[in-house]
């Protein structure tokens, strides 16, 4: 299915989709971040890529799963908390965020399934955005198998046509959210379907970065873990969170119980996000570390994306999205780190 | 104005001799307008060095890492590392020498003027420069920048693109160096603190929604804590289980570890998190303003330290990291101090 929506009849969209929690890209204090649309009858859907990507959505940076509490002195009572998911649809997606999410989805429900994760997921329509323009300079999702006008893991896919949006429905959930908008959206005309087959390979023309010719580059992670790359590669890596805690396709997190009150007992079993970035993420209780210093961890977050993943779920764990690139505060790219893999030793 | 040429001399002439192990310094990678950290061992790699608006890191926070390294090494190298500073930079080497944390025969520093200017906020830049593509930014003349675009070059103010800390800085000459390049001439900066008075004058309950909002926003991935020159504890309360453990640490030792902090990001374990981080940067806090730049959602963390050196400067009369012979603040306690700071 698709159809046509003019720009200026967004913001009704958006109303007749109330009985939904909607997210969308907002600009705060020079910040762009998935917020909950307040304001519906003045949103313009805006054309970027924002800091923390959609994955907050469905997997928060901090959740609840039961709630400990000591009663009578002797007898614990244990109350399961199960997530707070309310119908959503994410809005201004993009597509490499899309894809990630697919990749995010079998490590959660594959050979486990993680009911947190799922039933979010399960509650969250995903309204992609194409990238007519790379909304980054460090986007490169055509080396990794995607493209600015991808639908995986996207239920609509939106592009702009200037005046107005062409939306393809890409499942039934998206159908739905159409039909939902009724009378707003018209049938496109042959021109406009003309005019998007142009603009998918104008937008892939654009894209300024590439990571090529990386087919070799999973097995060959695999006989330099001792590479003297890696201690020369990480040595400004300043061992903070951010390529990773902002990068759509990580999933890591860390179980604690955090404790509110000892007498009587009392606290929550959270999960938070967690990163192979830190130092404390491989720390055994004996002070013994496995992964010892930035060489190990890069090579760890590497590794991870071009080789382990490839080998569990044929698919690189990194979508293009250049965030880990533009956010690093010491400009370590990651592209660079994978040609040099790759043209190691040649 | 920096020649790029001595700059890159005195490092070949450091690594030809053996004078330094290593020289931290900044290099342009092919391709990109924005300086990174480089390490360069070797002399003939020097041409690599550069010298722009864009080196806003503050490169003393590798000497962390390199007394790690030492302390792990069997047979430590004890030649000094060479670094390239900023006027800020030195003066955390010196905040680093009044602690003892390094010694000064540990870094031959290189110092580089900022004249009459200082580092570019890449945000604003963006923002002056609404979408177009930015090539390479220059140090022009009379303190403004010369950026270049795919449209051509054109002069930016300073004032429109500069980082906010370099608006407030008080050291634009390396306050320590080993060999200075550039104009010496020192730049006097009529409000230091105005960024701080900004906060001050809010009213407690406004001011209390304002941080709520700020750290708020915290993922607690802590590039603050990660970027800044300060923050070299082997043992950091705001990590879980990050404390200095040994093969020695008994078990009993591990279990009565209090967990000062939770992992959360929410609003308690955030305020929690940067409070402490920011009490800790009393009297130490050079306001380099990495911790700003790095943090990927916008917190003004600045702010925080801003206030706690205008504290040191009007309760005790206290410049942060400019005379390496003076006791640090804290470590130190004089006959004629405010009584009146702890009721």
């Amino acid at each position: 299915m698709d159809k046509i929506l003019a720009k200026k009849d967004f913001p009704q969209w958006l109303k007749k989709l109330r009985a939904y929690r909607l997210f969308a890209p907002r600009l705060i204090e020079e910040v762009w971040n998935y917020e909950v649309v307040d304001d519906p009858d003045h949103y313009v859907l805006p054309d970027v890529q924002t800091v923390v990507p959609v994955k907050k959505v469905v997997f928060p940076a901090r959740e609840c799963f039961f709630e400990f509490e000591e009663t009578d002195g002797t007898t614990l009572t244990l109350t399961e908390r199960r997530p707070d998911a309310p119908a959503t649809v994410v809005f201004g997606v993009r597509p490499c965020e899309g894809k990630a999410l697919t990749l995010t989805d079998s490590v959660f429900g594959g050979t486990f399934d993680d009911p947190y994760y799922g039933e979010r997921r399960k509650a969250t329509a995903i309204v992609g955005l194409a990238c007519n323009t790379p909304p980054s300079s460090d986007c490169f999702c055509l080396s990794v198998g995607g493209a600015p006008h991808s639908t995986e893991g996207l239920d609509i896919l939106l592009t702009d046509l200037g005046e107005t949006y062409y939306a393809q429905a890409l499942t039934e959930t998206g159908k739905k959210l159409i039909n939902e908008g009724g009378a707003l959206f018209s049938e496109p005309k042959a021109e406009d379907r003309k005019t998007v087959e142009r603009l998918r390979p104008e937008s892939e023309r654009r894209l300024t970065r590439r990571l090529e010719n990386i087919k070799n580059v999973p097995a060959k992670l695999k006989g330099m873990f001792d590479a003297p790359l890696w201690d020369e590669e990480s040595l400004s890596c300043l061992r903070c969170g951010i390529c990773t805690y902002l990068c759509p396709t990580c999933h890591c997190f860390d179980m604690n119980d955090e404790v509110e009150s000892t007498v009587p007992l009392r606290g929550k079993k959270v999960r938070t996000w967690d990163t192979c970035q830190f130092p404390d993420f491989t720390m055994h209780s004996s002070g013994h570390n496995p992964r010892p210093d930035k060489a190990a961890r890069l090579r760890q977050r590497i590794n991870h994306k071009f080789q382990y993943f490839v080998e569990i779920w044929k698919d690189y764990q990194c979508t293009g999205c250049g965030r880990c690139i533009a956010l690093c505060p010491v400009g370590i790219d990651i592209i660079k780190v994978v040609e040099k893999v790759r043209d190691y030793g040649s | 104005m920096v020649k790029i040429e001595d700059l890159r001399a005195e490092a070949q002439r450091l690594l030809k001799g053996g004078t330094v192990k290593y020289i931290i310094g900044y290099e342009r990678p092919a391709g990109s307008w924005k300086a990174n950290p480089v390490f360069l061992k070797n002399p003939e790699e020097t041409d690599r060095l550069v010298w722009d608006p864009t080196c806003y890191h503050n490169l003393v926070r590798f000497l962390i890492d390199e007394k790690r390294r030492k302390a792990k090494s069997k047979e430590p190298d004890p030649r000094p590392v060479g670094v390239v500073v900023k006027g800020c930079d030195s003066r955390a080497v010196v905040v680093l020498l009044q602690e003892k944390f390094i010694s000064r025969l540990d870094v031959y520093l290189i110092g580089v003027s900022c004249e009459a200017s200082g580092v570019i906020d890449e945000r604003k830049l963006e923002r002056k420069l609404a979408g177009k593509k930015v090539r390479g930014v220059a140090f022009g003349p009379a303190g403004s920048f010369t950026v270049t675009t795919d449209d051509g070059t054109v002069e930016v103010p300073a004032a429109e693109v500069l980082a906010d800390r370099c608006r407030d800085c008080i050291a634009n000459v390396p306050v320590v160096s080993d060999h200075l390049l550039g104009d010496k001439t020192k730049r006097t900066v009529a409000k230091p603190f105005q960024a701080a008075e900004k906060v001050e004058a809010m009213a407690p309950d406004a001011r209390w929604s304002f941080w709520e909002e700020q750290l708020g926003k915290c993922i607690r991935c802590y590039a603050c804590r990660s970027a800044c020159p300060m923050c070299y504890c082997d043992e950091c309360v705001a990590d879980s289980i990050c404390y200095a453990v040994t093969p020695d640490t008994t078990a009993e030792e591990k279990a009565q570890k209090i967990k000062w902090v939770e992992r959360s990001p929410v609003d308690s374990e955030n305020f929690f998190y940067h409070f402490v981080r920011a009490i800790h940067l009393a009297g130490r806090c050079i306001d380099c303003g990495e911790c700003e730049r790095a943090c990927p959602v916008g917190i003004p963390l600045r702010l925080l330290n801003k206030k706690l050196e205008k504290d040191a400067k009007e309760l005790f009369g206290y410049d942060v990291g400019l005379d390496a012979d003076q006791p640090a603040l804290i470590s130190c306690f004089r006959d004629d101090d405010p009584g009146d700071f702890i009721r």
